[in-house]
């Protein structure tokens, strides 16, 4: 009722708890859609160990047939130095003159491993530092390392918009408050002559409770209706981009939406249960 | 029913509204309180219904010490006593009927009992017709008519008022003078604090006169002009028994039988 009758400063309080939970909604939405995009590329990961340019072909196959073997190891593609220079110039024609004309093969034969994504990174991390340390490889080249930066970002993001929310829900959270105080306020005379007619304290605070957690999940369901919009408009305008791939690929998960309307209905109830706890009604 | 054991209140500015009251007033009295502004008369009254919290000596009210009952069952002890002030203390923005069924509604009273139960109260004072009225709407005399019926909707043991008639013009204030007197003669408790002296003269009853917050006088009046009673506003014995716009409200018992300067025996029933 409240939120009718003064619905300007109602609407200030829905507004504050909105922009709060779309900015948290937008870090979760890119936070979401990156660790995504790296769990793909984790289920992508390989690893290539170059080997020393006197391998012969049988110990390339040898070594192979060894790798397969492994546990999480899923696939082992033997490229030989042949292999690997006709790839190069396949791959870049404009340079394959870089690779033509040497008397030895100028790239070294290696294999190329594909990894269960399932598996143990730490097995996987072993048994990498295994071949690092024979005597036939000379280089062992693993995904992991550019993976674990990407990882860093991640949760640089993640952290970066949990400090941000929490400091947007906390104004939130006040301005709520604020709003109830002032309701309260202004409903100072009639919640006197309810208290002299026997009203309990949960009677007369309720309808504030209440409004409270309305004006938090309205906000909450504006942060999540404006994210779709925010959403469905950047995806229509960089698809196909890196962008849109990386960042905007899936909207938010049902639960998740649940979270950020939960989440303002929270914050609104937290706020008229602390505006009513410092102010004696 | 109600006793006072040597209370004192002092303000937390270091004012004294009450010194040393005791008093005792059984269950069934009409007791006029009197005294010059400032004397405590509200003071006292709202020590009743715990709105103040005495700073020494005790309070009981049908048997329960309020100064020392816990805030969770001060609504409890509220909803036992019909409290009336010189200003109404209506809720402007809710009707009559809204304004009247409060406490009704709180005890989970359903919406056909809340409208029988708010005939009969607004019968009672004539204003069974204003319902849907706002109290804006209402002339004074009216909204005290309709803070009188608020006060006495759920039949309560004490009915407290505050200068009721301050406001009012002589003819309406005797009206409702006449109908606390009612109220009184079905077995209801009535305090009524007021600073015209004339009316207790002409009313009489038990006078407890307060002076600089002690009690200087506390005496039994013989009325030199009682007024007679209207039986047409005395209420029926089950507010909610049959259709209120229907049923003929019955003729009250013992009424009769009682006179301003001797104890009524009083026959009634009421909603606990």
């Amino acid at each position: 009722m409240n939120l009718l009758r003064s619905w300007k400063v109602s609407l200030l309080a829905v507004l504050t708890i909105a922009v709060s939970l779309f900015i948290g909604g937008a870090f979760l939405l890119v936070s979401g859609n990156l660790s995504a995009s790296l769990e793909r590329w984790r289920g992508q990961m390989r690893a290539v160990i170059y080997l020393k340019p006197e391998t012969s072909e049988a110990d390339l196959r040898r070594l192979a047939a060894e790798a397969v073997r492994q546990p999480g190891v899923t696939a082992v593609q033997p490229v030989t130095a042949a292999g690997a220079r006709k790839r190069f110039q396949e791959i870049f024609p404009g340079l394959a003159d870089l690779v033509t004309g040497w008397q030895d093969e100028p790239l070294p034969a290696s294999l190329e491993v594909g990894f269960d994504p399932a598996a143990s990174p730490k097995a996987r991390a072993a048994w990498l530092e295994g071949w690092r340390h024979r005597p036939e490889v000379t280089l062992v080249d693993d995904d992991r390392e550019w993976l674990g930066q990407l990882e860093t970002v991640v949760a640089v993001v993640r952290a970066v918009g949990l400090a941000l929310v929490a400091g947007l829900l906390g104004a939130a959270i006040f301005t709520i408050a604020s709003v109830i105080r002032l309701t309260a306020y202004l409903h100072h005379e009639e919640i006197s002559i309810l208290r002299l007619v026997g009203s309990t304290e949960f009677f007369i605070r309720g309808p504030f409770y209440v409004e409270g957690l309305l004006q938090g999940l309205l906000g909450g369901l504006v942060a999540s209706g404006a994210l779709w919009g925010a959403y469905e408009f950047l995806h229509a305008r960089g698809r196909g981009s890196l962008v849109s791939a990386v960042l905007a690929l899936d909207f938010l998960k049902l639960q998740d939406v649940a979270f950020l309307v939960l989440l303002g209905g929270a914050a609104g109830l937290f706020g008229a249960i602390a505006s009513l706890r410092r102010e004696a009604l | 029913m109600i006793q006072f054991f040597h209370v004192s209140k002092r303000y937390p500015s270091g004012q004294s509204a009450l010194e040393d009251v005791t008093f005792d007033i059984p269950r069934g009295q009409f007791v006029f309180l009197t005294g010059a502004s400032g004397a405590g008369k509200t003071t006292l009254l709202r020590l009743i219904f715990r709105e103040e919290v005495p700073t020494s000596g005790q309070i009981l009210v049908n048997g329960r010490n309020v100064s020392s009952i816990p805030q969770s069952k001060i609504p409890y002890l509220r909803r036992t006593i019909g409290v009336v002030f010189q200003d109404f203390r209506l809720i402007p923005r809710k009707t009559v009927f809204e304004n009247v069924t409060h406490l009704p509604r709180l005890l989970g009273v359903d919406v056909q009992g809340q409208k029988r139960m708010a005939y009969h109260a607004l019968r009672r004072v004539g204003l069974a017709h204003r319902l849907n009225a706002f109290p804006p709407e209402l002339s004074g005399g009216e909204q005290q008519r309709v803070a009188i019926a608020r006060a006495l909707i759920n039949e309560p043991e004490i009915l407290i008022a505050d200068e009721p008639t301050g406001n009012l013009d002589p003819d309406l204030s005797r009206e409702i003078l006449r109908l606390f007197l009612e109220v009184n003669l079905r077995g209801t408790t009535v305090i009524l604090a007021t600073h015209d002296r004339d009316t207790i003269q002409r009313v009489g009853r038990r006078v407890i006169t307060l002076d600089r917050g002690s009690v200087a006088l506390d005496q039994e009046l013989v009325g030199t002009d009682p007024p007679s009673l209207d039986p047409s506003l005395a209420m029926t014995a089950d507010p909610e028994a049959g259709d209120a716009a229907e049923t003929p409200e019955p003729e009250s018992q013992g009424e009769e039988d009682c006179s301003f300067s001797k104890p009524c025996v009083i026959s009634s029933t009421r909603r606990r």
